[in-house]
């Protein structure tokens, strides 16, 4: 029998990879989260049992440090794997990270979409929002630039993004060369059966498009 | 915290201390970020030799991003040769991205003795900051201190 040991071996590392994100997200959040969540709960209790005010004001304190702590766990959870593409889809997933985006790096980022979303399987959603991830940020790296625009269109038996800017741009072969993470754009679409074609000219943009056959 | 935000005379009193600390130290960039009153999350409010408008969008929370992090210990932060060297991903440090700087400088503002603001300073070109040039710019934070607490 033939084997693909290149192919087989990229797919198994790329996809422990993201279940270990997973898993660590989940555990920060349900296990971490909840425990602290008790904590906060049993420092409030003791807040209104407490008569000495000076350690009222202690306890206060203590609560307030484990409730932004347990907001802490919920964003880092939520970073390391949306639980909206699980539940809502790609589309509500991608609106949410681009909102963060935004507040981190200062780009607005336009998304347009066309077409009726059809359904794709957990592993192809989550391809192809790591594809993206990682051409915002390269945009938020190297593009210098103030907006780009992430189009996903649907069409029947297909579906095509393209994140866009008109930043410095860059030779691709030569990028191709240097970045592992480029690369790894192309790789983890091949591996779903999809395409990733990264185009750009220097003084005009970037342009990566993508695309999935879908059923 | 303290800082209810500043009139329309007081903003331009604290934007032009930050065009001051421009031009004395002849760096390209000179930001200044406060932690917001409702909640934790730092933002960055006046500039002076910005490139572009993003840092009015940048906002980190307590602790990440060069503002988050001097503002999480209290205590200055040197970036030396961007983004080679750094503690991290260079995506960690967005006003670093947003302002192209290669070297940064960066000092807490306190409040009633809390740090809750940052005043930054940046070169753009391999040149890097001074243990003077560090002086002036924790000089510059304790007189935006003082203008900011009154």
């Amino acid at each position: 029998m033939e084997t693909q040991p290149a192919k087989n071996i990229s797919s198994y590392i790329i996809q422990s990879q993201e279940d270990e994100i997973k898993r660590i997200a989940l555990e920060l959040h349900e296990g971490v989260g909840q425990t602290l969540y008790s904590l906060y709960t049993g420092m409030q209790f003791i807040q209104t049992a407490v008569d000495q005010p000076e350690m009222k004001g202690y306890i206060g304190d203590m609560a307030q440090m484990i409730e932004k702590t347990i907001q802490e766990i919920r964003l880092l959870a939520v970073e390391l794997h949306p639980p909206a593409l699980g539940t809502l889809g790609l589309l509500p997933a991608l609106k949410s990270y681009l909102k963060l985006y935004t507040s981190t790096y200062g780009i607005l980022v336009e998304l347009q979409n066309e077409g009726m979303e059809v359904q794709i399987s957990e592993r192809e959603s989550i391809t192809l929002f790591r594809v993206c991830q990682e051409a915002l940020a390269n945009i938020a790296r190297y593009a210098d630039t103030m907006n780009a625009v992430i189009s996903l269109h649907w069409k029947p038996g297909q579906l095509s993004i393209s994140i866009k800017d008109k930043g410095k741009g860059f030779d691709v072969d030569a990028a191709m060369k240097k970045s592992s993470g480029l690369a790894a754009m192309i790789e983890r679409m091949f591996l779903i059966s999809g395409k990733c074609v990264i185009s750009s000219k220097i003084g005009e943009g970037t342009s990566i498009d993508i695309t999935l056959p879908v059923y | 915290m303290e800082y209810k935000g500043c009139s329309p005379g007081e903003s331009k009193h604290i934007a032009q201390a930050c065009e001051k600390v421009l031009t004395e130290l002849e760096c390209d960039f000179v930001g200044l970020a406060l932690q917001n009153t409702d909640g934790s999350d730092v933002r960055w409010h006046y500039s002076a030799g910005n490139i572009n408008e993003k840092y009015k969008r940048i906002t980190v929370r307590y602790g990440k991003g060069i503002a988050g992090k001097v503002i999480s210990t209290g205590r200055p932060m040197y970036v030396e040769n961007f983004p080679e060297n750094i503690a991290g991903k260079a995506l960690e440090y967005p006003i670093m991205l947003a302002e192209s700087l290669k070297n940064a400088y960066a000092v807490p503002i306190h409040f009633k003795g809390i740090p809750k603001g940052v005043l930054l300073i940046g070169n753009r070109s391999d040149q890097p900051i001074n243990k003077n040039e560090q002086i002036t710019a924790g000089n510059a934070a304790r007189t935006l201190e003082q203008k900011l607490n009154n």
